[in-house]
């Protein structure tokens, strides 16, 4: 019981990092119906800048937080730049899933020639040992990646709702026509939710590097089995990535532990074939009326 | 061309045969192999990418499947090649329809997202399942035993080369016969795929299906070929680079996918000599630069277009002396490849060059225009309505083709319909009329299952029309025409008309890949009923044109002979004067007259007045949703409320 205990937390604090990547996908998909097929690597970028900053750079793990959200920024920025605004002129589908996929390859093997294709260990900046709570083992580690994870993801909901910028980004998730008839620079609300959905990968990323190894290689899977919790969570909802993001990290951990640590991916992408087949707008999301 | 076409692969293949004969070292030979079996594969890819227009990033998991399938069965049972090939066919496919019943519910990023995952799992599985693959380890396989002999490198090679033969011919009457159609179709315009009786979801699932046979058949030839196979092969990068070569060679030709997978083949080869890379990247900037010198002083692009490519290939140029060791950065180089052809080479090498070659442009079919002649010598518009005979058994003796009993669809809070009866008599023309939003197209797409009634009753020829796919009940005998236009754009007019014939044909697979005479004669049938269909609205001289060439009224004109191909019993027209002339107009009343009088019951979508009263025999008016008039146009002319909904009230009372 104390062991199942221990591996529904660290699957709520997964859950939380796969639920912050299905955020960003919700923030792109919003704003201009693409994603970054490169989340993953955002991510991996994120958690191997901030190690370079911690360990090589000597920098406070608290200070390198914002560095590594402003380099996501940037990073996400150029990404629409580059990869997803061109394809959205030409109005291609096969562009952007192309261009996005391409951008991450590259990312990975600038990565790999950069920091190596080992992984390598994240520092931990709290205590390593663990604390009781309700009779089983949780890290320190884990209870901030939930509480990081949550707050920024709130922070992100409240700029929306309640500045005239977020209005924009609501906009033009409504509707992108009438949205740049009233003046709303839609093109730059798109470079913007990239940057933002960039941000928050790389947030992730340096959350849960100390938990895990860090690597060029770290990103891909996360950045899939993220994208099952955006779709059983649903495109359009926030509640349901919270409660699909721990529902796949728990279902994860105790695979991991009870079966065999080879197939801890596979509940995820099952998960992901069977939504779809029953459910393709996802257990929480509203099912589009195709028009004609 | 098309003759020239074959001849051409013919005698390529023919060459690629005799490659053996003239180099002797196996490691060119091999190379050629590999190259093949790629191709092989590519072709399948082709019919979901460059066809069906789906993004797979599962084929490079499929391919895994069929090569571990081979090795399976040949280290536990040690099974004759015989045996291995058809069942990692089998087996590929299999798990093909696996992944395709629920994926291709989705598309577009969905679907890259869960082929992904599919292709992921299949690794995993590969180097879990130990006790079946041996897993990290690999498993060890020697070139098949054929006719008591264990085959060496060199004939192996041959069998490849057949292999290749019989999958282009496969390929290639597969996509020229009413299933190719089929996939381009429901790419053009699922809509209309659905309501022509071509259902979308079944063909993207058969096209996926028949592209996993491929992939298995590539993937078994693969593991005979490197005689070792383990997990690690079936990757990621792999599923990019097969994406890479389908639209770097150019989607929807065979050449495309043989020069794609010689371009990936090729690749990784180049990339590991350093000297040779950097020749390549200086020549290919080189090439860059003066193109885009020549196209600049010819005014045919603007500086701000090839300022990006011709900086990024001097980069790559001089990038490629900095470095000692180009392998690291292979999958980079790979990277900014899809980029570069992403954006600037879209329709591949092969489209490319067909662009700058002045008959490329052309796309004359000699064989249509040899049934076209044919058709022509033919009595004309004896069959155009689609002949008498199915007319004449369909027709039953119930004088009511269609009851709509108090239909509701409501839309959230909207009723679009509301409680809307509509009785049509068979054999009549019947307008339906009414303001700009009043429900009119809504209905239509209710009585062709696009929406789902909230609530009501449906019945067409006494059965029930409701909880029906809209593929289902067109070929019951319901057809239409859109308000916007919904045509396959990218096919010619004859095939989309043929489409619209997609429900005489019977043959299975085997029969259209062996070109039976059951289904020569299919073929031959459909094109000359086409031809007629054609030419009853007058388009037959346009027969091989591109349908999104055609002027407007000409493709709304298109849409009534695409329509008429189902052969239907109902016909529903939605506003199809709009955007015609006066003198077309005129026309196409006549045309609609004499559907009428060949037996099949029209409704009449239409805000022409004179065309409505002209023609009609019975008229209906909704108005908000719901029906304010019913009866002889006439009397419904006069119906103040009629008027009043046309022209608001003050007018009334003046």
């Amino acid at each position: 019981m104390e062991i199942l205990l221990q591996l529904i937390y660290s699957g709520i604090a997964l859950g939380m990092i796969y639920a912050v990547i299905a955020f960003g996908y919700q923030l792109t998909f919003a704003t201009s119906d693409t994603l970054n097929f490169g989340q993953g690597e955002a991510l991996m970028l994120g958690a191997l800048v901030g190690l370079s900053l911690v360990d090589t750079g000597g920098m406070n793990y608290w200070l390198a937080i914002p560095v590594v959200g402003a380099f996501g920024l940037i990073q996400g920025a150029l990404v629409e730049r580059v990869g997803v605004r061109p394809a959205i002129k030409l109005k291609s589908e096969f562009g952007w899933i192309m261009s996005t996929i391409a951008l991450g390859i590259i990312f990975k093997n600038v990565a790999e020639n950069i920091w190596g294709r080992d992984d390598l260990r994240f520092p931990s900046p709290l205590d390593e040992s663990p604390i009781k709570l309700f009779g089983a083992n949780v890290l320190p580690m884990e209870l901030l990646v939930i509480g990081g994870a949550l707050l920024m993801m709130l922070l992100i909901e409240f700029f929306n709702r309640k500045t005239i910028f977020g209005k924009a980004v609501v906009a033009t998730f409504n509707d992108r026509e009438a949205a740049r008839l009233m003046g709303i620079n839609t093109s730059l609300v798109i470079t913007f939710s990239y940057a933002l959905s960039s941000m928050t990968a790389a947030f992730a990323g340096i959350l849960v590097a100390p938990l895990t190894l860090t690597g060029a290689t770290m990103g891909s899977v996360l950045g899939l089995k993220a994208f099952a919790v955006a779709i059983i969570g649903g495109l359009t909802s926030g509640l349901g990535i919270v409660v699909g993001g721990i529902l796949l990290g728990v279902a994860e951990t105790t695979t991991g532990f009870y079966i065999s640590t080879g197939y801890k991916d596979v509940p995820g992408l099952v998960l992901l074939l069977l939504v779809l087949a029953v459910r393709p707008a996802g257990l929480f999301g509203k099912s589009a009326i195709k028009k004609v | 061309m098309r003759q020239h076409s074959s001849s051409w692969a013919a005698l390529a293949w023919v060459l690629a045969v005799l490659i053996p004969l003239a180099i002797q070292n196996p490691y060119y030979i091999h190379l050629v192999e590999t190259i093949m079996i790629y191709s092989i594969l590519l072709f399948g890819l082709d019919i979901v990418v460059g066809y069906t227009g789906q993004v797979s990033l599962g084929h490079a998991g499929l391919f895994g499947i069929g090569a571990y399938t081979a090795g399976v069965m040949f280290m536990k049972l040690s099974a004759s090649v015989w045996l291995v090939l058809p069942c990692s066919i089998a087996v590929t496919a299999l798990f093909g329809a696996i992944l395709a019943l629920p994926a291709l519910r989705v598309s577009g990023p969905y679907l890259a997202m869960v082929t992904l995952a599919f292709g992921t799992i299949v690794q995993i599985l590969i180097n879990e399942m130990t006790f079946l693959t041996e897993g990290p380890l690999g498993i060890k396989i020697s070139k098949p035993v054929m006719f008591g002999d264990k085959l060496t490198e060199r004939e192996f090679y041959w069998v490849v080369c057949v292999m290749l033969g019989l999958a282009l011919i496969f390929v290639h009457r597969l996509l020229r016969s009413h299933l190719g159609r089929a996939f381009e179709a429901l790419k053009g315009s699922p809509v209309a795929s659905d309501c022509m009786g071509v259902s979308v979801y079944r063909y993207k699932v058969y096209a996926f299906v028949i592209s996993a046979g491929l992939a298995g058949l590539a993937g078994s030839l693969y593991a005979y070929s490197e005689q070792y196979i383990s997990p690690n092969t079936y990757n990621f990068e792999l599923t990019v680079l097969f994406l890479l070569a389908i639209i770097m060679g150019g989607r929807k030709t065979r050449s495309g996918a043989i020069i794609g997978a010689t371009i990936i083949v090729m690749l990784p080869k180049l990339l590991d000599d350093i000297e040779l890379f950097r020749w390549v990247a200086t020549t290919a900037a080189v090439v860059i630069a003066a193109g885009a010198a020549v196209g600049l002083q010819k005014q045919w692009t603007h500086p701000k277009a090839v300022v990006i490519p011709v900086v990024g290939t001097l980069a790559l140029a001089v990038f490629s002396y900095q470095l000692q060791n180009m392998t690291d950065w292979r999958l980079s180089i790979f990277g900014l490849m899809i980029l570069f052809v992403v954006y600037y080479l879209q329709d591949g090498i092969v489209g490319f060059l067909s662009k700058l070659s002045p008959q490329g442009e052309v796309k004359m079919d000699s064989s249509a225009t040899k049934i076209a002649t044919q058709a022509a010598e033919l009595s004309p518009g004896s069959h155009a309505l689609g002949g008498e005979d199915h007319l004449s058994t369909s027709r039953s003796s119930n004088p009511v083709i269609l009851n709509a009993q108090s239909v509701l669809m409501q839309f959230g809070g909207l009723k679009a319909i509301n409680n809307v009866d509509l009785v049509i008599k068979r054999g009549e023309i019947h307008g339906l009329i009414g303001p700009n939003g009043s429900g009119k197209s809504t209905m239509m797409n209710v009585l062709t299952g696009i929406y789902q009634p909230t609530d009501g009753q449906i019945e067409f020829n006494a059965k029930t029309l409701v909880g029906r796919a809209s593929s289902d009940i067109a070929l019951s005998g319901i057809a239409r025409t859109f308000q916007n236009v919904q045509l396959f754009g990218e096919m010619t007019v004859l095939q989309n008309v043929l489409v619209g014939l997609h429900h005489t044909f019977e043959s299975p697979l085997w029969n259209v890949a062996l070109h039976t005479p059951s289904y020569l004669r299919e073929e031959s049938e459909a094109n000359t009923r086409a031809h007629a269909l054609l030419e009853f609205v007058g388009l037959d001289s346009l027969a091989l044109e591109l349908a999104h060439n055609l002027p407007y009224g000409k493709q709304r004109l298109l849409e009534i002979a695409r329509a008429l191909a189902l052969s239907p019993e109902l016909l529903l027209l939605d506003e199809p004067a709009a955007g015609l002339t006066a003198p077309d107009i005129k026309e196409l009343i006549t045309y609609i007259r004499k559907i009428r009088d060949s037996g099949v019951t029209v409704i009449l979508i239409e805000h022409h007045m004179d065309v409505v009263m002209g023609i009609c025999d019975t008229v209906s008016v909704l108005d908000f949703g719901q029906k304010i008039a019913e009866g002889k146009p006439a009397e419904v002319q006069a119906n103040e409320k009629v008027i009043t909904a046309y022209l608001g009230g003050s007018t009334i009372t003046a």
